[in-house]
């Protein structure tokens, strides 16, 4: 439920940002239905995320595993691949720099939110 | 119809490799003439039937840029099967014969469900109102950073 709690308070904000956006309102049903549907697909991702892991004979779960997901949409998948050649090429810098040892700050917010929300959740489900 | 004639399909390829006799164009992945016959009296969807043809929906992105093909002008006089027209069936499963509900499919049930359940409410969400006690303000972007969400000023 805390996990849940987090997934719509930041539904919430997201949908917030779209409604400005759009100069809409979002029901509060709306967006509950939206952080339930987020909350679901992380088990979705969490659960292919594994399996296309272990189809590589790998443990960790690495950006290419992310990139696997969005195969279906050439669209999606060129998005997914710009940002992680982004947040690869920052993990770079950031190491020859040596100034933080946090890698992937700069990741678009969702995304890495729905990565934690899977680490997480891939957590609670052991 | 589709699974008899591909296992046809299959024999008639292995009666090939045996013995190189009559095989009546079957070897081709393309519709033999007799098939193609039938398929052209009994299945194929012509301007006199007075049906559209069914296509299906392409997939759009509203936040990203699209890089699929764009609908062809024609689309218009066809049948766009819809997914959503019957959305207040979908609040249970729907019976199976051989494939069984896959989890995702239950997740979308369940949605379905519990939006059929929101549907009576006004005002108040009874999610936000079961969920909000356990919000702990260090799991979400608020508490983690502030550089990256502007509208924390909730």
């Amino acid at each position: 439920q805390r996990l849940r709690a987090a997934v719509h308070y930041t539904a919430g904000c997201l949908c917030r940002e779209v409604a400005e956006d759009k100069g809409v309102q979002f029901s509060k049903q709306s967006i509950a239905a939206i952080a339930e549907i987020t909350f679901r697909q992380c088990e979705n991702f969490a659960r292919d995320l594994e399996m296309f892991a272990r189809h590589a004979k790998r443990s960790t779960i690495n950006s290419e595993d992310v990139k696997l997901l969005a195969r279906r949409s050439n669209s999606l998948l060129k998005y997914i691949t710009q940002k992680s050649e982004e947040i690869a090429s920052s993990n770079m810098e950031q190491k020859e720099k040596k100034k933080k040892k946090s890698s992937a700050s700069k990741g678009r917010r969702t995304s890495e939110e729905q990565e934690a929300a899977v680490s997480e959740s891939e957590d609670s489900n052991m | 119809r589709g699974s008899s004639g591909s296992l046809q399909h299959k024999s008639a390829l292995f009666s090939c490799v045996t013995g190189p006799k009559q095989v009546h164009g079957r070897e081709n992945w393309s519709l033999s003439p007799e098939e193609f016959e039938v398929w052209d009296r009994l299945y194929r969807i012509k301007e006199s039937d007075g049906v559209k043809e069914p296509v299906l929906p392409r997939t759009k992105f509203e936040t990203l840029e699209n890089l699929d093909e764009t609908s062809k002008p024609e689309e218009e006089a066809a049948h766009q099967l819809s997914l959503s027209e019957w959305s207040l069936w979908q609040n249970r499963p729907f019976p199976t014969s051989m494939v069984e509900h896959s989890d995702r499919c239950y997740h979308f049930i369940s949605v379905m469900e519990m939006i059929e359940v929101m549907r009576q409410e006004q005002g108040d969400c009874s999610y936000e109102l079961e969920l909000q006690p356990h919000l702990r303000i260090e799991d979400v972007c608020g508490g983690r950073s502030k550089s990256r969400l502007p509208t924390t000023s909730s």
